[in-house]
């Protein structure tokens, strides 16, 4: 007959002889955690000071800390079962380390947490539930990564995983176990046996492999760089990016060895997803393996034996495995700071890479046009110059200027600034912005393309713009800033969704499904203003992955210069899935993904939906006449 | 194998040129400059040549003070080290004229071989290098895409007309023309800019050379070109479009 009692049992007395076990034992276990523990954060502390680390503004970090942490927010919303699972097991840890205390004091008699009086009662009942709960999400858990298996936890099954599973299990079923025994029960001696035990096993195996997340992840979330992909400043005359070892910072080291390997970033890679070399989580990993093997301060080269040029240079800079990343590890400023290694060095060598930055050395524009063309439209288009009067500078970007669709969509916007009576004026030069070189690691002419623009804003005297692109939005407002002070910015999504009062709906309405462009969304938060304004056309549908979900064009990160992927295309992958939303219209927010969706329905046939930016269908609501 | 690499810094390919008051040069007040292409693959190839066979490439170029830019971009993309000589009067002379500056610089570093480019962007005489090989009394050839070293000098592929190539071989030291296109061009790097400031750059005054100034040909004017053509669209069924082409020939352009 079992029966429950009102607190879980206690043993009532302990032996000298126990207490000298457990003292030895305890020491042992700390003495094993510590062995193992102490090179990983030697290594850490060892890597380089990161030249731009800035604790304030401390509340942000106070914020990101207690919801992404203690809320476990992103865990359970971007994975809500297998988050639920993992929650469940972290609050329980937490509720536990009260309780574990407790049950090592015990035995000395210096139990703090009186089962009998109220307050120990309730948090022993606390305590009770998150235990029940963490029991079943661990077994959960388990089956998941030993049953279902999916393909980003890896091929290989992590034995060690089964293991902590298993001692997490037996902490709280001993711990549970504990309420249905009297407290003067010889098998509340065993018991408490059994649970310590386990807890004295467990710690030495936390500072192996991936669990070591216990201790670092909270720390890398509090330390994070700060922002959205950031891409910290170079120090000094000798530093190029992450070359080797020297250059990895402590903020790389700490996250390379917090990484969990959840997966959830290669889950979600556009490269990962359409059969190309690289895995983000590979990449974090390679990184800790470098670490492991030749530590912080060593001169062999970080693209080598532990990670692969090729796979460094085939990321879009999307960000979704940042975004997606639960324990704070920051991937894009580690791919592009692999990449500048690479660039700033010499050491890349690409055929469409060299023509680029040739280009970009030589003349003015990422398309290797000549600047006549940007001025014949100009001209052919009558766009007023900016002179200082107007109240936006126009920013074309050498889509706007040069590519035909970007051609486009600067004239409807055109059409639309002129109907709301915004006085607006582009400039007479223009260069490229450097964002693709920028994310391909070229510093030195991402820094003369900044100044140069930044120069010509300057002396233009200009103090709010506007553009159709996200790229160079992203870049003009984060980037420039190394070099500089520029002026306001803004996509033209926001500033549309402003004057939607003003707006006329179109006609005909038609069913649109809406693209998310990375640097607008993940980079830049804007999500629902551009779905505001492609509402004047018609229905909106959204596509599987939509938001700060949404899979990337394959544009971004220079790759749009880069000539053609291995694998399938991430434009035909991305378009697909957006034609089979049954939608008419797919709408995007930006020149790139414009371009690489156009090729990609091209490639589709007949049938395949319209593709306009939204912009485009801001206009169509206008009287065809136009002019103002 | 010790290079000399002649460069000249040229108005960037998309500048808005104005010509100055004097009318025989443009103004150059606004202008940005660059190096002239021909030139940057003489420069690739003596640094691919330097990489295969070791040695040392020193770019040299004359010019005002600003010239000093795009010497600091060949010692970034690996030159050793650049002559300076500084000349603020090179659009007044003539090919003979910067030849003999140029001649003047490099015949006391007694290199194993001199590469310029074929001919300027800007002015396109395409003689200065020859001249060079003159002055220096070396042998020369033109219009070259590739070097390679042989036991006793180098052999050369020429561009020829429709695609067909020669292959020249001759002693050394010599002077090459070299043509656009012949190699991938490197990129210039953030560390190349780096250590390219510690690297020696020599400033030559012109007159020190004792070269004369004095031009033999003499540049009266330039002009900019004149736009000619207009493009007219015939509209109509073909046979009327066809109809009024047949008048456009043989009234406006007659041809017919």
């Amino acid at each position: 007959m079992i029966s429950l009692y009102p607190t879980p049992a206690e043993p009532q007395h302990f032996s000298i002889s126990e207490e000298l076990l457990f003292a030895i034992l305890a020491v042992l276990s700390i003495y094993a955690f510590w062995r193992r523990f102490s090179p990983i954060l030697d290594r850490i502390l060892k890597s380089k000071k990161d030249p731009d680390f800035h604790l304030k503004p401390i509340g942000k970090r106070i914020r990101d800390f207690l919801w992404e942490v203690l809320c476990q927010a992103k865990v359970i919303r971007q994975r809500p079962l297998p988050g639920l699972a993992h929650a469940f097991v972290f609050w329980a840890f937490c509720a536990f380390l009260l309780v574990s205390l407790n049950h090592c004091a015990t035995l000395f008699g210096a139990g703090f947490l009186n089962p009998a009086g109220d307050l120990g009662r309730l948090y022993f009942y606390l305590a009770a539930i998150f235990a029940l709960a963490c029991a079943i999400g661990i077994a959960g858990l388990f089956a998941r990564r030993f049953l279902v298996r999916p393909r980003w936890l890896g091929e290989k099954l992590s034995w060690e995983s089964g293991l902590i599973a298993l001692l997490i299990f037996i902490l709280m079923v001993t711990y549970l176990a504990a309420f249905f025994i009297p407290d003067t029960s010889p098998a509340a001696h065993a018991l408490w046996w059994t649970h310590t035990l386990t807890l004295l096993a467990f710690l030495p195996v936390i500072p192996h492999t991936k669990h070591l997340h216990l201790v670092l992840s909270p720390v890398t979330v509090f330390l994070s760089r700060g922002s959205f992909s950031r891409i910290p400043p170079l120090a000094g005359d000798e530093d190029f990016g992450l070359v080797a070892g020297g250059d990895l910072t402590q903020i790389v080291s700490l996250q390379a060895y917090s990484c969990v390997e959840c997966g959830r970033c290669t889950e979600h890679c556009p490269a990962n997803n359409t059969g190309k070399l690289l895995n983000p989580k590979e990449i974090v990993l390679g990184l800790r393996g470098y670490l492991n093997e030749y530590g912080p301060a060593s001169e062999q080269p970080l693209l080598g034996k532990y990670n692969a040029q090729e796979a460094v240079f085939q990321c879009t800079t999307c960000g979704a495995c940042e975004f997606q990343c639960p324990v704070g590890i920051e991937h894009v400023p580690i791919l592009v700071g692999l990449r500048r290694g690479a660039v700033n060095t010499g050491a890349w060598e690409d055929e469409h890479g060299g023509k680029l930055f040739l280009a970009l050395e030589r003349g003015s524009n990422a398309l290797g046009l000549s600047t006549a063309e940007r001025d014949r439209f100009i001209e052919k288009n009558a766009l007023p110059i900016f002179d200082g009067s107007q109240e936006y500078c126009l920013w074309l970007g050498c889509m706007g200027a040069y590519d035909p669709k970007g051609r486009e969509i600067v004239l409807d916007l055109v059409r639309v600034l002129n109907h709301l009576g915004t006085s607006y004026g582009v400039l007479r030069k223009e260069k490229c912005t450097g964002d693709p070189v920028r994310r391909l690691g070229n510093d030195l002419l991402f820094q003369q393309l900044a100044e140069s623009n930044l120069d010509a804003l300057a002396q233009n005297k200009v103090k709010k713009m506007i553009s159709i692109c996200p790229h160079c939005v992203r870049t003009i407002q984060e980037d420039w800033k190394e070099y500089g002070q520029p002026p306001a910015i803004e996509h033209h999504s926001e500033f549309l969704s402003r004057h939607l009062s003003q707006l006329q709906p179109a006609q005909n309405k038609q069913k649109i499904v809406f693209h998310d462009p990375c640097y607008l969304g993940r980079y830049r938060n804007v999500y629902d203003e551009p779905r505001s304004v492609a509402a004047l056309a018609g229905q909106l549908v959204e596509a599987p992955r939509s938001r700060e979900r949404s899979f990337c064009c394959g544009a971004g990160g220079g790759l749009a210069f880069l000539g053609e992927e291995t694998g399938e295309r991430v434009s035909h992958k991305r378009a697909a899935e957006l034609a089979a939303t049954g939608a008419e219209v797919i709408a995007a927010g930006c020149p790139f993904c414009n371009t690489m969706f156009r090729d990609a329905l091209a490639a589709r046939g007949d049938g395949a939906p319209q593709l306009v930016d939204i912009a485009q269908l801001a206009a169509r609501g206008l009287p065809r006449s136009g002019a103002s | 194998m010790k290079i000399l690499v002649a460069i000249k810094q040229v108005p960037e390919r998309d500048a808005p040129v104005r010509i100055g008051a004097s009318g025989k040069w443009i103004e150059e007040a606004d202008l940005q400059f660059a190096l002239n292409e021909p030139d940057a693959y003489a420069l690739e190839e003596a640094l691919q040549l330097k990489d295969k066979h070791g040695g040392e490439v020193v770019a040299v170029s004359a010019g005002p003070e600003r010239v000093g830019s795009t010497l600091r971009e060949a010692l970034a993309k690996g030159a050793d080290r650049a002559i300076h000589i500084v000349c603020d009067d090179l659009g007044e002379r003539d090919a003979l004229g910067v030849a003999r500056l140029l001649a003047g610089a490099i015949k006391p570093e007694d290199p194993d071989l001199v590469l310029t480019g074929l001919q300027s962007e800007d002015l396109g005489h395409g003689q200065t290098g020859v001249i060079v090989a003159e002055l220096l009394g070396l042998p020369h050839a033109t219009l070259i895409l590739h070097v390679e070293k042989t036991e006793t000098g180098i052999k050369a592929k020429r561009e020829m007309e429709e695609g067909w190539f020669q292959f020249i071989e001759t002693s050394t030291p010599a002077v090459l023309t070299m043509q656009s296109g012949g190699n991938k061009l490197r990129y210039a790097t953030l560390m190349g800019i780096k250590r390219a400031k510690t690297k020696e750059m020599r400033q030559i005054a012109a007159a020190e050379l004792g070269a004369d100034a004095t031009p033999t040909a003499v540049l009266e004017s330039i002009v900019l070109p004149q736009k000619k053509k207009s493009t007219q669209m015939l509209s109509g069924s073909p046979k009327e479009a066809a109809a009024a082409l047949v008048e456009k020939l043989k009234a406006e352009a007659r041809v017919l």
